[in-house]
C-alpha cells in the first residue's frame, strides 16, 4: 500500500514530526515495506487469550 | 616497508604466554597497532584507534607481573569495541553524527570495565551501520567497512568492523551487539566465530541502545575457546541494567570438552527455503557432525520475522523521535527513512507484533522440548558486494539490506543464545546457527568445540594485506 505524500505528512503531524518533501518517498516506500510485513501478522489468528505482558515469577 | 607481523596465537595462547613471562603485553600490543596502522586504511574496520590508552594499558599488564599479582585471565589481548560500546572519555557515536551532541562518557561500559580487569587491553571503537539499523556496515558517515576475504565485499553489520578487525587479525576479539543478527550476520560474512547470549544474559550498561527489548551483547573471536574464555569473563548482574538477570556467571571454559547430551534437529522450513545452497550445505554438514537426527520446523518462523521487523522500525522511531524532529537531515538517508515510516505505525501493528512475539516463543519453547539444539545458516547468502542492491532467495531478487537478516531476526525475537561458527565451502565462507534453549550457552558453545576438534568449522583464513 503506497500512501501519498499528503496521507505521510497528515500521520507524521499528529506527532509533531515535520517531514522535509526530499525525504517524503523514502518514508513512502519504507511505510509500504512495513505494512506488507505487518500484513503477515494477521494471515493467522491468534489465541484471543494470547497477551504478551510480563509476569512477576515467585 | 618491514614485513607485517601476526598476532602470535589465539586470544587463550597469547593469554598464557604474557602470564609465564614469555612475551610482554607492550610487545603484543606494538604488534597490534602496527596491523591496525597498515591494514585498517584498506578495511576501514576502526572509527577511532587509541594507541595512547592501549600501551598504557599493556604497561600496567607487565608491572602487574613483574611485581607478582596475577594479570587476570585475559593478560594482554588486545580487543576492540563496537562504536555504541561507552568508552571513558569519548563521546559514543553509534556510527551517527546526531550523538556528536551528547555528553562525553564518564565511565567505560561494563563488559569493558571487566575485560580490562581481566588484563584485555582495548585499543579503539569499530565501525558500524548507523545505530545498528542495517546488516551492510555501508555508514554514510564513517563509510563502508570491507570484507577483508574480499575488500570488494561487505563485512556484514550492523557490528561490520568488529568482526572484520577479528577476521584480519587487528585484534583478538571484539565487542558487537546483536538486535536482529548484528553479531551473527558478520560473523558468517567474515568467517569468524560469535556468540549473541541469551536476552538478559549480558548487561547492557554503558552501550547506545538501538530496541530496548531486543538489544543482546555479544562477541566475536577466532575459535571456540576464545569465544568462551571472552563469556566467561563478561558474565554477572550488574544493577545498571534492568533487562539483566540477576544470575551467577555460569563459567564454560572448564566445560567445552563435554560431549553434547540430547537430541539435535536441523531446521527446516523458512530457515532452509530462504537460504541458498552454500547455506543449506554448510547446515546439513554442520548437522550431521553433530548427530542430528531429524529436522524440525517452526511454522511461525515467517510471522516471526516480519514482526521483529515492524518492531524494530517502530521502536528505532519512537527512541530517535526527538532527533527525527528537530535534526532528520542528519541522520543516514537509508536510516531515517526507516524509522520515519517506524514512527507513523498504527498501533494495531505493534500490539499484534507483541503478541505474535508470545506465540512464537510458545513454539520455540516446544521445539526445545524435544531437543537440545536447533541448527541453521545464518545468512540467506555469503558476502554480498558493496552496494549490491538485491538479493537472489528462494527464486526471487528481494532488497538486499534488510533482507540479510532473514534467518536470524527470527530467532533473536525471542532471544535465543546462538553461536555462529564459520564454514568455508565456497568463494567465501558462510555461518551456521548453533541455536540452544534460554541460558543455555553451554551447549551452543560445547557443540561449536566439538565442530573445530573434528574439523568440521575452523577459523578462515584471510589475507588483507
Amino acid at each position: 500500500m503506497l500512501m501519498t505524500e499528503q496521507e505521510v505528512q497528515l500521520l507524521a503531524a499528529l506527532q509533531n514530526i515535520e517531514i522535509a518533501p526530499g525525504h517524503v518517498p523514502g518514508v513512502i516506500r519504507n511505510f509500504a515495506v512495513l505494512v506488507q510485513q505487518a500484513a503477515l501478522l494477521f494471515d493467522a489468528p491468534l489465541d484471543v487469550l494470547l497477551e504478551p505482558a510480563p509476569v512477576f515469577r515467585p | 616497508m618491514a614485513e607485517l607481523v601476526a598476532l602470535p596465537g589465539t586470544a587463550t595462547e597469547i593469554a598464557a604466554a604474557v602470564r609465564r613471562g614469555s612475551v610482554s603485553a607492550r610487545s603484543l600490543i606494538e604488534i597490534a597497532l602496527a596491523r591496525i596502522e597498515a591494514l585498517d586504511p584498506k578495511l576501514n574496520c576502526y572509527t577511532e584507534r587509541m594507541a595512547q590508552r592501549a600501551l598504557r594499558e599493556a604497561d600496567a599488564v607487565d608491572a602487574r607481573i613483574s611485581a607478582g599479582i596475577d594479570p587476570g585471565p585475559l593478560a594482554g589481548v588486545p580487543f576492540g569495541v563496537k562504536d555504541n560500546y561507552d568508552v571513558v572519555g569519548r563521546v559514543t557515536a553509534a556510527g551517527s553524527i546526531v550523538n556528536r551532541r551528547l555528553p562525553r562518557a564518564e565511565r567505560d561500559a561494563v563488559l569493558i570495565e571487566r575485560l580490562t580487569r581481566a588484563g584485555a587491553v582495548i585499543t579503539g571503537t569499530h565501525n558500524m551501520d548507523e545505530y545498528a539499523y542495517g546488516f551492510t556496515t555501508e555508514n554514510a558517515h564513517y563509510g563502508a567497512t570491507r570484507n577483508p576475504h574480499d575488500p570488494d565485499r561487505s563485512a556484514g553489520g550492523s557490528s561490520g568492523g568488529s568482526a572484520a578487525a577479528v577476521a584480519a587479525g587487528l585484534c583478538s576479539f571484539a565487542l558487537g551487539t546483536d538486535t536482529n543478527g548484528s553479531i551473527r550476520v558478520p560473523s558468517s560474512f567474515c568467517g569468524i566465530f560469535g556468540l549473541k547470549p541469551t536476552f538478559g544474559r549480558l548487561p547492557r550498561t554503558g552501550t547506545f541502545p538501538f530496541v530496548h527489548d531486543l538489544d543482546h551483547l555479544g562477541h566475536f573471536a577466532g575459535n571456540t575457546a576464545d569465544l568462551a574464555a571472552v563469556y566467561d569473563v563478561v558474565q554477572g548482574f550488574d544493577q545498571g541494567e534492568h533487562a539483566c538477570a540477576d544470575l551467577p556467571p555460569s563459567p564454560v571454559v572448564p566445560r567445552l570438552g563435554e560431549a553434547l547430551d540430547g537430541e539435535v534437529a536441523k531446521l527446516g522450513g523458512w530457515f532452509d527455503d530462504m537460504a541458498d545452497d552454500q547455506g543449506r550445505d554448510a547446515a546439513a554438514l554442520v548437522a550431521k557432525a553433530l548427530g542430528a537426527r531429524g529436522r524440525t520446523t517452526l511454522p511461525g518462523a515467517e510471522r516471526a520475522r516480519a514482526a521483529a521487523f515492524v518492531l524494530t522500525s517502530a521502536s528505532a522511531g519512537n527512541l530517535h523521535l526527538e532527533t527525527l524532529r528537530s535534526r532528520a537531515d542528519k541522520f543516514d538517508p537509508a536510516t531515517r527513512d526507516r524509522m520515519l515510516a517506524g514512527a507513523l505505525l498504527p498501533a494495531n501493528f505493534i500490539l499484534q507484533a507483541q503478541r505474535e512475539r508470545e506465540a512464537f516463543r510458545t513454539e520455540v519453547s516446544a521445539a526445545f522440548s524435544r531437543h537440545a539444539l536447533l541448527i541453521a545458516p545464518a545468512t540467506p547468502c555469503s558476502a554480498v558486494l558493496l552496494g549490491q542492491a538485491t538479493i537472489r532467495v528462494a527464486g526471487t531478487d528481494l532488497p538486499a539490506r534488510p533482507n540479510i537478516g532473514l534467518l536470524t531476526q527470527p530467532l533473536s525475537f525471542v532471544g535465543l543464545p546462538i553461536v555462529t561458527v564459520p564454514i568455508r565451502n565456497g568463494p567465501m565462507p558462510i555461518g551456521v546457527q548453533l541455536i540452544a534453549p534460554p541460558w543455555r550457552e553451554d551447549l551452543a558453545l560445547r557443540a561449536a568445540a566439538h565442530l573445530e576438534r573434528t574439523g568440521i568449522v575452523g577459523p578462515c583464513e584471510t589475507n588483507p594485506c
